[in-house]
């Protein structure tokens, strides 16, 4: 009897497992589209005319496909400029931002030194200071360097921000200590122990890392509003604006720089998403 | 030893160049917003260049949305551009209080200066020091879309209406897709007329003057002829994209949308074809062609490096000369004679009609909202009621009260 | 891959410890040099003085040549005068509703604290959630994963236009719950309740994505044996969930949640565009009321005690959250 049950009950694990997958299946479609809306508004919006953009009722698909307005992007302002000053920037801040906090971080997490606790409080404590409140004091430090209106001046700003150490540090504290002690045990400087073990070991946490401050750098836009003044130094998101003025807006345009800027990230985070998945499983560390 | 010295030679050549080339040419540094699109900003440039040989001058374009934020932090850094345009009167102040502003009234002492701006540049005043000066004044006006009026068959708004024959009229013009009025989501376009009787201000910590305009705009929503304050916010409507569309009857905006006006109608961006302006319509107890403004205006920075080439550029902009070049890309200067007039209404694309010329001439333009060390404070508060009221998401009484109470405390400081 | 406590296991004797000790400092502060000094000059300075400037009347931002001030800064934030004198009329309780319902401060803080709370724990278990389901072997995961990671990389201003119309009144959104059955039909931004729902809508929907894929992460490195033994041991999906993965995820979602509680509190560009902090002061947050403050007013050293308060509050909470952190892996 007992074995009759259990087949039942089998059967129905099967039946339930299967309606389960639908449901899983039909959840994640919905919660797909669902965050996928805003992106197709904004492609539909970019193919328009300006005074359809917010026209009611609203139009999924435009009258006429206004492509142009992806070719008049590149010429009304100087949009290509804007791009490569934003990729100069964005690449050499994401290489010393992973490159000094993976350093700091594992002097933080594996090193014991005086003064370790009250320096990592430092950097916890500013990660919760709103940049609006010392941008001013900041700023006025920069010009004091030569910094203003200089590529320069946006990545000293963002490449040594206190996010990377803490998150590297939190990576690096999952990381059995004893890793380390049988490596200074066989004669590995605390560099070698850095570089042969850590690094490789931390693939998902510089993956995460990388994407965290490309996409910040790529998109931010106080701090080159702020700096950069001339238009050959300016960054895309700064270059948007030209787009709203104070007498006239152009909404279609700004949706069309917005869809191309997008590209960038996007391929960044397609190239890096499957050290995600490989990044910890592939190092052979279990527990 | 013999490369030594040949490298010294060649640093003192090439100092000898820069300095030489310094001599020639004097560059002026202006900090603007909007650069490419403001018309005025190259107009006057391209003529005061050609007018004097040996002056170059750079703008430096600033987000007009963040205009102040930027230039305030500019001026703390010690920036060293010679000029920058002011865009509001507490931004002025600010920068003025912290010293950044240098004081005009040496050169205009010695130039005889202020006789052709009629009182204007005292908003520019402070303790006596005149720290800036205007060169573009905006009243407001009434545009509106002759086309829509013509097909309605209803009668052009005219130089003397009131604000209920405003309502009335904007009522008569709306449906089909059509709305009678567009009153922009701003307190200045909803309730700033209040001020136009010349008695009242917005600082005074008193605003039941306001409700009249409240219950105007809320009755125009009620009766569909004007777009829903809430909708324009959501959307992030911009008023030009909503006259442009061609389904708004009557605009009240700022002169300063002439210019664009006439731009996006040549460019076929707009759905819009035929317009005219009239004075903005005014209360039963108040004069016609009464209206309010604001100013535009230039200081020289303190910390400029050609402090006289800089006044000299400012004088001119602010001279007949200047002026007639500010009117003729649809904008009007502050400084105004007869001469200017003409040159403002004989811009390429200004209606020719005599009702739309004899708007340009207001009986009386108050000041939207006066300098005052509280004024940035008390326009946030009374941004924040205004949009709770606009919102409905309280009475009108009830907002006005909030206002007054707010207000009051912090007058009370 | 417990949260392992710094310490070597192994301890050399204590009168070695001065010289040994000394050399790994030097080695640790030449790990930490490079990105400490970038920090310091760029970061920690400027933050000091913005403390300063606190206790000083500042209308340029720059502490040279600013007045000394004391606490006038904090006592006219926090509106002293009126709340005492409240409190002296009608109790304490009097003094506090009205610091919370008429103050900006407080108003601020009521928001923004409302906001966090609200939002974090939406957050987690959205992410953990898409984590776990895509964890498993679902057909597409990859492209699910990139799909709902999307929302993170794009600019704050087009998605926050997109999102006010999609909330507008006869939008989409309302459509759809309209059908649903709800009577509620006004642009959510012009609501005061709806405003901030709307806030958080826009950020959970912005960060899930990212979070899930640090989740993602962080569940490859949970052991399979401890799931085996689970099952041997006879506990279901729902209790394994509880025993192995949620203690497992713990350093991550602690992580998580300091990153998560820090950025609320932080928040500033998605009100600034979709509502200004309005409607009324319905979404007025503490950064929007520090800009306001600096950038619209110029009062540069009361904005500067204002974020003072923000950073008390949010170190008391990661303290807080380090110390739990750090019974827990003790325990």
């Amino acid at each position: 009897m007992s074995e009759y049950k259990l087949k039942s009950v089998r059967r129905d694990n099967k039946a339930l497992q299967r309606v389960n997958k639908a449901l899983i299946y039909i959840a994640l479609v919905a919660l797909s589209i669902f965050t996928l809306i805003p992106f197709v508004w904004m492609l539909s919006s970019s193919l328009k005319l300006d005074r359809e953009v917010f026209a009611f009722p609203m139009r999924w698909i435009p009258e006429t496909f206004h492509w142009e307005n992806y070719i008049v992007i590149w010429t009304k302002v100087p949009m290509l400029t804007f791009f490569k000053n934003t990729a100069i920037v964005a690449l050499s801040v994401t290489l010393i931002q992973t490159l000094t906090s993976s350093f700091a971080a594992y002097a933080f997490a594996k090193l014991r030194f005086r003064g370790r606790d009250t320096l990592f409080l430092c950097y916890i404590a500013t990660i919760a200071v709103p940049w609006q409140t010392y941008m001013i004091p900041q700023f006025v430090e920069m010009r004091a360097f030569g910094l203003y209106d200089n590529l320069q001046s946006i990545m000293v700003l963002q490449a040594f921000s206190a996010f990377g150490v803490f998150l590297m540090r939190q990576f690096y504290q999952g990381i059995p200590t004893e890793l380390c002690e049988a490596a200074r045990i066989d004669g590995l400087s605390e560099y070698g122990i850095w570089a042969r073990i850590m690094l490789p070991l931390s693939k998902a946490a510089i993956a995460t890392l990388v994407i965290f401050t490309f996409v910040g750098t790529w998109n931010d836009y106080m701090g080159p509003m702020i700096y950069l003044s001339h238009d050959s130094v300016k960054t895309v998101q700064v270059g948007l604006r030209r787009f709203i003025q104070e007498n006239s807006s152009d909404y279609h345009l700004i949706m069309a720089a917005s869809m191309v800027s997008l590209i960038p990230v996007s391929i960044v985070f397609l190239c890096l998403q499957k050290y995600f998945i490989e990044g910890i499983a592939t190092s052979g560390l279990k527990g | 030893m013999k490369k030594l010295f040949a490298l010294a030679m060649a640093m003192i050549m090439a100092l000898s160049m820069v300095s030489f080339a310094a001599a020639e040419d004097t560059t002026l540094t202006i900090v603007a917003w909007d650069v490419n699109t403001t018309g005025y900003l190259t107009a006057q440039k391209e003529a005061y260049e050609a007018s004097h040989p040996g002056v170059k001058i750079e703008y430096i374009d600033v987000s007009s949305q963040d205009y102040d934020v930027k230039v305030g932090a500019m001026l703390a850094a010690g920036d060293t551009s010679d000029i920058f345009m002011i865009k509001t009167v507490p931004g002025l102040m600010n920068w003025n209080d912290a010293g950044y502003a240098m004081s005009l009234n040496d050169y205009i002492a010695a130039s005889n200066y202020l006789s052709g701006f009629v009182g204007m540049e005292t908003n520019y005043n402070y303790n006596g020091e005149q720290v800036a000066l205007p060169f573009r004044s905006d009243f407001w006006v009434l545009f509106y879309n002759k086309t829509l009026f013509d097909n309605a068959g209803v009668a052009y708004p005219t130089n003397d209406m009131t604000w209920e024959e405003y309502k009335e009229k904007a009522i008569a013009m709306s449906g089909n897709g059509v709305y009678g009025a567009h009153n922009h989501t701003w307190l200045s376009a909803c309730v700033n007329w209040a001020v136009c009787d010349g008695v009242n201000t917005l600082i005074d910590g008193e605003y039941s003057d306001l409700a009249y305009f409240y219950q105007l705009v809320q009755d125009l929503e009620d009766a569909g002829a004007c777009m829903p304050y809430t909708e324009i916010t959501a959307s992030g409507l911009h008023y030009s994209g909503a006259f442009g569309n061609g389904n708004i009857a009557m605009l009240p905006m700022g002169y300063w949308y002439v210019a664009t006006l006439i731009n996006n109608i040549k460019s076929g961006d707009y759905n819009v074809s035929d317009w005219g302006i009239a004075a903005v319509p005014h209360k039963e107890d108040v004069k016609a062609g009464s209206t309010f403004g604001n100013l535009t205006g230039a200081m020289i920075n303190k910390k400029a490096k050609n402090p006289d080439a800089a006044w000299d550029y400012i004088s001119w902009l602010c001279s007949e000369e200047g002026s007639k070049v500010t009117a003729g890309t649809g904008n009007r200067p502050a400084w105004v004679s007869e001469g200017v007039a003409d040159v403002m209404s004989s811009v390429d694309g200004f209606p020719q009609d005599e009702n739309s010329k004899a708007a340009l001439l207001p009986s009386y333009v108050a000041i939207e909202i006066p300098g005052d060390p509280n004024a940035s404070a008390i326009s946030s508060i009374l941004g924040e009621e205004h949009s709770a009221i606009m919102t409905r998401e309280i009475s009108i009484e009830e907002g006005i009260e909030e206002m007054n109470d707010r207000v009051q405390e912090l007058l009370a400081k | 891959m417990a949260q392992n406590a710094p310490a070597a296991s192994v301890r050399p004797p204590k009168h070695r410890m001065g010289r040994l000790e000394r050399k790994n400092t030097l080695v640790a502060l030449s790990f930490i040099a490079p990105n400490f000094i970038g920090f310091a000059i760029f970061t920690l300075i400027p933050v000091v003085m913005s403390v300063v400037m606190s206790f000083m009347d500042s209308k340029t931002g720059a502490i040279f040549g600013a007045e000394w001030v004391g606490f006038a800064n904090y006592q006219d934030i926090f509106n002293v005068a009126k709340v005492s004198s409240k409190m002296a009329d009608g109790g304490f309780l009097a003094g506090l509703s009205y610091f919370f319902n008429r103050v900006d401060l407080g108003i601020a803080l009521k928001n923004t604290v409302f906001y966090t709370i609200v939002t974090v724990p939406l957050t987690l278990m959205c992410s953990i959630i898409l984590a776990l389901v895509l964890n498993r072997a679902v057909k597409g995961a990859v492209a699910f994963r990139a799909i709902l990671f999307f929302p993170y990389v794009a600019s704050m201003v087009a998605i926050c236009v997109c999102w006010n119309f999609m909330l507008m009144k006869d939008g989409p959104i309302n459509q759809i719950l309209m059908s649903l059955g709800s009577d509620f039909n006004k642009s959510w931004t012009a609501d005061s309740t709806m405003a901030m729902w709307a806030i958080i809508l826009v950020s959970v929907w912005r960060s899930m994505g990212y979070y899930m894929v640090i989740y993602l992460a962080a569940l490859q490195g949970v052991p399979r044996e401890l799931y085996e033994a689970a099952t041997v041991d006879g506990a279901n999906k729902w209790q394994q969930f509880w025993s192995v993965t949620l203690p497992q995820l713990r350093p991550t979602t602690f992580f998580a949640s300091i990153m998560l509680i820090i950025g609320c509190f932080k928040i500033y560009d998605t009100v600034a565009i979709m509502t200004g902090g309005g409607p009324g002061r319905a979404t007025k947050m503490l950064v929007t009321y520090i800009y306001d403050t600096a950038f619209m007013q110029f009062k540069y050293g009361t904005a500067s005690a204002i974020a003072m308060v923000l950073l008390v509050i949010v170190l008391l909470v990661t303290v807080i959250q380090f110390s739990m952190e750090k019974k827990f892996a003790n325990d």
